[in-house]
């Protein structure tokens, strides 16, 4: 339930420049960041004042004015102001605004004069320049302050004097984030939203804000703008704003490259677009409306809007009144006629330029009759429903969507919230709930080997269409204990999926987690899903190089309707632009044979999927259409629990009145397919993969009527790569993933007894540094006899010599024991889930284990279950989002047990920066030796307690005592031996969250017993 | 917007009425206002929907999320100007919309929806009240002169639009008041005249002039108006009543339901009227046509004294809930009861009257009747059957008939040389209102054929704009944009 609006480019209403431009976010290359969990990294204050040379120290760098909040109001600027008389802050206020009757030449000049001016004041000694478009009138029109900012920042670039000064923005545009964002980004240091100020105080003065004063409304809205550019940037892993300013992560959609270059050098663009002159008809339409339109009696004064919530007179939306009602109409009374209707309404919207699809039109006729294409019971095993977890939608709606996809063949998603194991298993009636994709995301809520073992498909999720860059959260409230249980976490405590996977910082971490995850389930395909920017190819190429099987490209306009709407409307890109880049980047690379490719996002219709096809996709997913299908009515609420057709709820009560059908989305998908069938007939395709890549049967309309679609170039779109003769446009063999050369198929020939019959096995090997995630394949057939409860504890124990490689334990299930006399690398027990993991110094060695690292970063990352004693130190993010397992450790590197939900993290020794950041769960036990934990303690919403009492002084004992029998650590031997000496040393880290829901439960099960 | 969890804590609550002994007493309004507590709850239920379905099944477009959230708030100014902004007249659908709003509520689904035309209502009410609606004359006049002839809703909404945009109105009537169906079809009891004085009284001075008692085409030819302004409206309604092709209409105890509502009406507010006095005291009373005109008659039977009243409708009787193939959020075909139906009407479905029988003086005693049946055709076209040895006597003395209307009356069109349409309404598009006149637009009941008074004031505030479009060659007049839901 994305944005269903048309781009920026495509709409008839006139729009902000601002919305021309689209964030960038990091996938696989580089991390997105936390910039809540992680604030200690994350900065947003800015200087004001000339730059000089770095490598130079001298007190010169100290003559700065530093804002705390870079977003200001009209008496910071006044405060600004006043150091006017000390030259190193001399300030200049230019005016920015052009003549209106001169329309775009007025424009233009007023440009040309704004730079010189700029340029002479910094020569005559200005530090600092505001940029200002007050006191305008009928008129002086306003130039788009992005526009006047971006081309001084450049052009000062240019003449070589802009590190002289700093560029205040003081304009009454900006008021979202993304604006404020844009304005950073094109070079900016200060902005002062007068007009929001004014807003407020109008508010104010009208009683309609009675809780709050003037100043602290304003200081709240700065605030809340500060804290926004702070996630616009952590989202391309950016963390202060000192180096996002004139950074330009930007990808205009919609500008042409005259303008770009002109006023937005080195910024992409790709499709042509507008230039300044249809700019300056879009500021001259807001301007005549605001000073030269006679008021009507009666009129608003304001439009209704309507760009988040439907409006007769607002923008367009794909999904309105009638293409809801028609489709529901249509898959409930099983009505063709009814459908196609449906498809007109959305094909014409399309048409009438909503999206870039809808410039398309089909070529190249080679008519066949329909009977010869492939039946639609073929073509919907291509289809697939988009990831949307139980927790985030009803079980009902969830379990709906299965059923139906299983039934036609298709797949649907698990989304990130794992699955109830009962699901895995057909009823009776033959219906089955299995999600065929069950989704690995940066939370990994139920990510075990059982879970992976019954994928068709894996998905990596590194980015979401509707928030790509960002992360998730389903608030404690919303876990019930039915939630938890599939998601294997706590009721009632908070669950925050990070933004980046921690296992993936780059193109080679996301190869391991592939191996791992195919080492979990060898039939599975692994699928990656990535959204739509610039660039998308060149990641796409490295991750097919990665081996994943399948990579899914999202638009821009897919998701959830519980996004951020700065995320929902300016972060990604359409997938036509994905899809294209992806399919000639890997066609040209002669990669595109190994890879499925798949496009999602606001595929409605099978003029949509057909588009997709012949610009290079062979799978498709569907998610609103579907749920729409299924009762929603784009009620734009998921993220409030209060869905009135029982879908994106988990309110028992709102659940009752879930009233979809398998029957309404297989019907839906039939209809697609039959629609899609009829495209091929008339393209003369018989089978879908002929229609891959086919781009010659697609050309740009030549009916279209719309003043700004005029300059779109769509001829990057479809372009055609020139490759060799025989290089394959779509996927024509599978990946070799080498997990067959793994040393587990030699553990499971000689671990027979205990993997068949339950006898206890002991085996040793060596184990070297390249084999790669050993325990996954073995738990793998564990959980394919046993299930989730795996075998009995260590019934098969492998004592392995030498140096782990990564991914050591992963995903490794009850029964197993896993010994490692040496060293492990990175990812240790990874995903954990029931097995025991020891990692000792080797015998005779003569290290100190306390004081050296034994194994890498990111250790029992999702972990469910399970024991790890570490006769050593670990790196930095142990246990990262631990939800059951128990582990002892002798050190840890910075942000231990960050988001940890459950489980038990016992440490020994010395903890590093950020303990505890966003943890909700769980217990950890810090061995506090030195005193210095607090200091580095993230205790936010952590109670810090001294272990006195049994059950914790119990566990405590137990937990060291096996560390010391598993690895005959010397530390802990002499814990042990004079354990209260070292009692009141240990500090127990108790996440407030996780004691209220422990609390919670032990009040429902007393009333309930 | 609004209170997320409202839907779920408060129930759907409308006014009540008064006892059916006490409202049968008068002939005033008989609802039992909400307390405003109330009315904020109920506009705490509107659930501010992405799609707001009702906003689409307004035909006004009206801008019903944004107001029940103002109203939920209790900021009752703010929801004054929302409702104004697309209605230029609440009070009246407030009282007398059959709501497709509400068919259309997405609340309604699974729930009972959101009471929007009681707030409407409401909202209006509390803006006379506070006296936030006064005149608003326009700020330029344009020198334009427009004629609007019929002063119905279609008529008044266009000729307030039009005003507002500067140009010169004038309003025919034939009638001795403007107002149209409003103060001549229906009863006092769901809108008091006083309720259209009070919106006249602004009109008239925002500088509108009402012409009254002059019918174009008899007092006033019509080409002269061509001539004297600079553009012609007209929304002179669709007046020409269904014929009861049976024998023994003309004896006496049949009458037009138009006739005596319209005389009712006039007795009412103490005007004389020509013709004979029809009353229904003591008698038993036969009400044919089960629409609104008929629901009028009922109440206004028994008003009168009416010892019985029956109403016959022809088509079988609908579902309480929604028929099958009518899905949400369309407009549904479904039993609806009215406040007169409840004040001891006997329903007769499924029923068609063959003949009128009379005494020697040629006064109505009886009506025979016949049981039909409707079966669907292989075309899913509906046809009526007879059933054989169903005939019915039933005594009556007095027979309304409210069986609906056909068309525009011709003699206007004629003499202009508009062009007609099959259904005998004005030959003009949704799309500019324009006949095949140039300078000659036709809105409301008269273009579209009989239809809602939300349908009316709509086509007068559409055709405002592009008569203003017409005449100056753009519109700041507001249009209400796309999104209307089709009838299926």
């Amino acid at each position: 339930m994305g944005s269903d609006t048309p781009v920026a480019v495509l709409s008839h209403r006139p729009q902000l420049i601002y919305n021309y431009f689209k964030q960038l976010f990091a996938q696989v290359t580089n991390p997105p960041l936390d910039g809540i969990r992680e604030e200690l990294i994350c900065d947003i204050s800015l200087t004001l004042g000339s730059d000089h040379n770095i490598f130079e120290v001298d007190q010169r760098h100290c003559r700065k004015l530093k804002i705390q909040n870079p977003v200001i109001s009209k008496e910071d600027l006044d405060k600004i102001k006043s150091f006017g008389e000390n030259p190193d802050f001399r300030v200049v206020s230019l005016p920015i605004k052009y003549t209106a009757s001169r329309g775009h030449n007025g424009l233009e000049e007023a440009l040309e004069d704004l730079l010189r001016k700029a340029s002479l004041a910094e020569q005559q000694g200005a530090r600092i320049l505001i940029l200002s478009d007050r006191n305008l009138d009928a008129e002086q029109a306003p130039i788009p302050a992005l526009l006047a900012c971006s081309y001084v920042n450049s052009g000062l670039q240019r003449l070589k004097k802009r590190s002289q000064i700093s560029i205040i923005v003081e304009s009454a545009e900006p008021r979202e984030v993304h604006h404020f964002a844009l304005l950073f980004g094109f070079g900016a240091s200060a902005i002062n939203p007068y007009l929001v100020n004014e807003i407020i105080a109008e508010q104010i003065a009208g009683g309609n804000l009675p809780d709050c004063s003037f100043e602290e409304a304003i200081a709240n809205y700065n605030k809340a703008i500060g804290k926004g550019i702070l996630k616009v940037m952590n989202k391309i892993g950016i963390s202060t704003l000192n180096s996002y300013r004139g950074s330009q992560l930007f990808e205009c959609l919609g500008l042409n490259t005259g303008m770009v270059r002109k006023y937005f050098p080195n910024t992409p663009t790709r499709i042509e677009g507008i230039g300044l002159y249809e700019v300056e008809k879009e500021v001259a339409v807001r301007h005549r409306k605001a000073f030269q339109s006679q008021h009507i009696p009666g009129d608003l004064d304001l439009e209704p809007g309507g760009e988040y919530r439907w409006r007769r007179n607002g923008e367009k939306h794909m999904f309105d009144p009638m293409s809801v009602a028609l489709l529901q109409k249509a898959v409930r009374n099983n009505e063709p006629s009814t459908y196609k209707e449906y498809s007109r309404s959305i094909n014409e919207q399309s048409r009438q330029l909503m999206t870039l699809r809808g410039m398309f039109e089909f070529t190249n006729f080679d008519p066949i009759p329909l009977e010869e294409v492939e039946p639609w019971t073929e073509i919907v095993k291509r289809f697939k429903t988009g990831a949307m977890s139980y927790g985030s939608i009803s079980r009902e709606a969830h379990e709906n969507l299965a059923i139906a996809m299983n039934r036609i063949g298709g797949k649907s998603n698990s989304g990130e919230g794992g699955e109830d194991p009962e699901r895995y298993y057909q009823t009776q009636n033959g219906d089955w709930r299995n999600s065929a994709i069950k989704q690995v995301a940066s939370g990994r809520f139920g990510v075990t080997s059982h879970y992976l073992t019954n994928a068709a498909e894996i998905q990596i999720k590194m980015a979401q269409g509707a928030k790509p860059g960002e992360g998730g959260q389903l608030p404690g409230p919303k876990v019930n204990p039915d939630i938890a249980r599939t998601r294997n976490s706590t009721p009632y405590v908070g669950l925050i999926s990070p933004p980046p996977h921690h296992d993936i910082y780059s193109i080679e971490d996301l190869s391991q987690l592939i191996y791992d995850l195919k080492s979990a389930n060898r039939k599975a395909r692994i699928n990656v899903k990535l959204v739509s920017e610039v660039g998308v190819g060149t990641v796409a190429a490295g991750v097919a190089k990665a081996k994943a099987d399948v990579i899914l490209i999202s638009g821009h306009d897919g998701g959830t309707g519980a996004s951020p709407l700065t995320s929902l409307k300016h972060a990604g890109l359409p997938w036509e632009l994905g899809i294209a880049e992806v399919q000639q980047t890997l066609v040209g690379n002669d990669l595109r044979n190994r890879v499925v490719v798949e496009c999602d996002g606001q595929l409605k219709t099978g003029r949509d999927v057909a588009i997709a096809c012949l610009l290079g996709a062979e799978e498709f997913g569907f998610a609103t259409a579907p749920l729409v299908a299924s009762g929603c009515v784009m009620m734009r609420v998921c993220h409030l629990n209060t869905c009135p057709v029982g879908i994106a709820t988990q309110n028992p009560e709102l659940r009752k009145k879930f009233e979809g059908k398998p029957e309404h989305v297989v019907n839906y998908m039939y209809f697609v397919a039959q629609e899609l069938r009829e495209i091929m007939a008339k393209l003369g395709f018989r089978k879908l993969e002929e229609m891959v890549g086919q781009v010659g049967k697609l050309d740009r309309s030549p009916a279209i009527d719309h003043y700004k679609a005029q300059g779109i170039d769509l001829s990057p779109i479809l372009h055609q790569v020139l490759v060799p003769e025989g290089t394959q446009l779509g996927n024509t063999h599978a990946q070799d993933h080498k997990v067959g050369e793994s040393i587990e198929f030699e553990i499971i020939e000689k671990a027979h007894p205990a993997l068949f019959r339950k006898e206890k096995t002991n085996l040793d090997f060596r184990i070297r540094n390249t084999d790669r995630a050993v325990g996954a394949i073995i738990s793998n057939e564990i959980s394919k006899i046993y299930g989730a409860k795996g075998l009995p504890e260590n019934t098969l124990k492998i004592n392995f010599t030498g140096s782990a490689g990564q991914s050591f334990g992963a995903f490794a299930t009850r029964g197993l024991s896993l010994v490692v006399n040496g060293n492990a690398n990175d990812y240790l027990g990874k995903g954990l889930c029931g097995a025991r993991l020891v990692l000792k110094v080797p015998e005779g060695a003569t290290l100190r284990p306390e004081e050296n690292i034994i194994t890498g970063n990111v250790c029992l990352y999702g972990a469910t279950s399970g024991e790890a004693y570490i006769n050593g130190k670990a790196g930095e993010r142990f246990c990262v989002r631990n939800s059951g397992a128990r582990a002892v450790v002798e050190g840890i590197g910075d942000h231990g047990c960050e988001y940890m939900t459950g489980g038990v993290a016992v440490i020994l020794g010395s903890t590093g920066r950020n303990f505890g950041a966003g943890m909700s769960g769980g217990i950890a036990y810090v061995l506090d030796s030195q005193g210095g934990f607090l200091k580095k303690c993230n205790n936010d919403s952590l109670n810090l307690l001294p272990v006195t009492e049994d059950p914790d002084v119990e566990e405590l004992r137990e937990l060291v005592e096996n560390h010391y029998n598993a690895t005959q650590s010397p530390r802990a031997q002499k814990i042990l031996e004079s354990w209260e000496a070292y009692l009141p040393k240990f500090v127990k880290v108790f996440p407030e969250e996780y004691r209220q829901a422990l609390e919670r439960l032990e009040n429902e099960q007393l009333e309930t017993s | 917007m609004g209170k997320i969890t409202g839907f779920m804590e408060y129930k759907r609550r409308v006014e009540a009425y008064d006892p059916v002994n006490e409202r049968l007493k008068h002939y005033r309004e008989f609802t039992q206002p909400l307390k405003t507590e109330e009315l904020k709850r109920q506009g705490a239920r509107c659930m501010d929907c992405g799609i707001p379905f009702c906003h689409s099944g307004c035909p006004l477009g009206n801008l019903i999320p944004d107001f029940n959230d103002a109203v939920y708030r209790g900021q009752w100014k703010k929801a004054a100007e929302l409702l104004h902004a697309t209605n230029n007249f609440p009070e009246f659908t407030g009282r007398l919309c059959p709501a497709p709003c509400e068919e259309a509520c997405v609340l309604g689904i699974n729930e009972d929806p959101v009471s929007i035309e009681n707030i409407e209502k409401n909202i209006a009410e509390k803006a006379f009240e506070a006296g936030w609606i006064r005149p608003e004359p326009p700020a330029n006049r344009t020198e334009k002169e427009v004629a609007i002839v019929g002063s119905g809703p279609a008529g008044l909404a266009a000729a307030q639009q039009l005003n507002r945009a500067g140009h010169r109105v004038t309003v025919y009537e034939r009638d001795e008041k403007p107002g149209g169906l409003l103060r001549y079809g229906i009863p006092d009891f769901k809108l008091e005249k006083g309720v259209i004085d009070r919106r006249l009284e602004i009109l008239s001075a925002e500088g509108i002039e009402f012409r009254c008692g002059v019918h174009v085409g008899i007092d006033l030819p019509a080409a002269s108006l061509l001539e004297d302004f600079d553009a012609l409206l007209l929304c002179g309604g669709a007046t020409l009543r269904r014929a009861l092709p049976i024998p023994g209409t003309e004896l006496k105890g049949v009458v037009q339901a138009m006739d005596f509502l319209a005389q009712n009406n006039r007795k009412v507010s103490g005007t004389s009227f020509e013709g004979e006095a029809i009353g229904a005291r003591d008698k038993q009373v036969i009400v044919i046509g089960g629409g609104d005109t008929g629901s009028d008659c009922i109440g206004t039977a028994f008003r009168q004294g009416a010892t019985s009243v029956v109403n016959f409708e022809i088509l079988s009787k609908p579902p309480v809930g929604r028929p099958e193939g009518q899905p949400w959020p369309f407009w549904p075909m479904r039993l609806r009861s009215s406040s007169s139906h409840k004040e001891g009407a006997e329903r007769v479905f499924s029923i068609s009257t063959k003949s009128f029988e009379g005494d020697d003086q040629g006064n109505l005693k009886s009506l025979i009747t016949v049981e039909v049946e409707w079966t669907r055709d292989s075309n899913g076209g509906r046809t009526l059957k007879e059933i054989e040895g169903t005939e019915k006597e039933w005594p009556c003395d007095l027979a309304l008939l409210a069986l609906g209307f056909t068309g525009s009356e011709p003699s206007l069109a004629n003499s202009l040389g508009l062009q007609m349409d099959s259904r005998s309404n004005i030959q003009a598009s949704d799309k500019d209102y324009k006949t095949n006149i140039p300078g000659v637009f036709a809105a409301g009941d008269q273009r579209r054929g009989q239809s809602l008074i939300v349908w009316a004031i709509s086509e007068g505030r559409q055709a405002a704009h592009h008569v203003d479009a017409f005449l100056m060659g753009q519109s700041g007049l507001p249009l209400k944009g796309e999104g209307d839901l089709p009838r299926i």
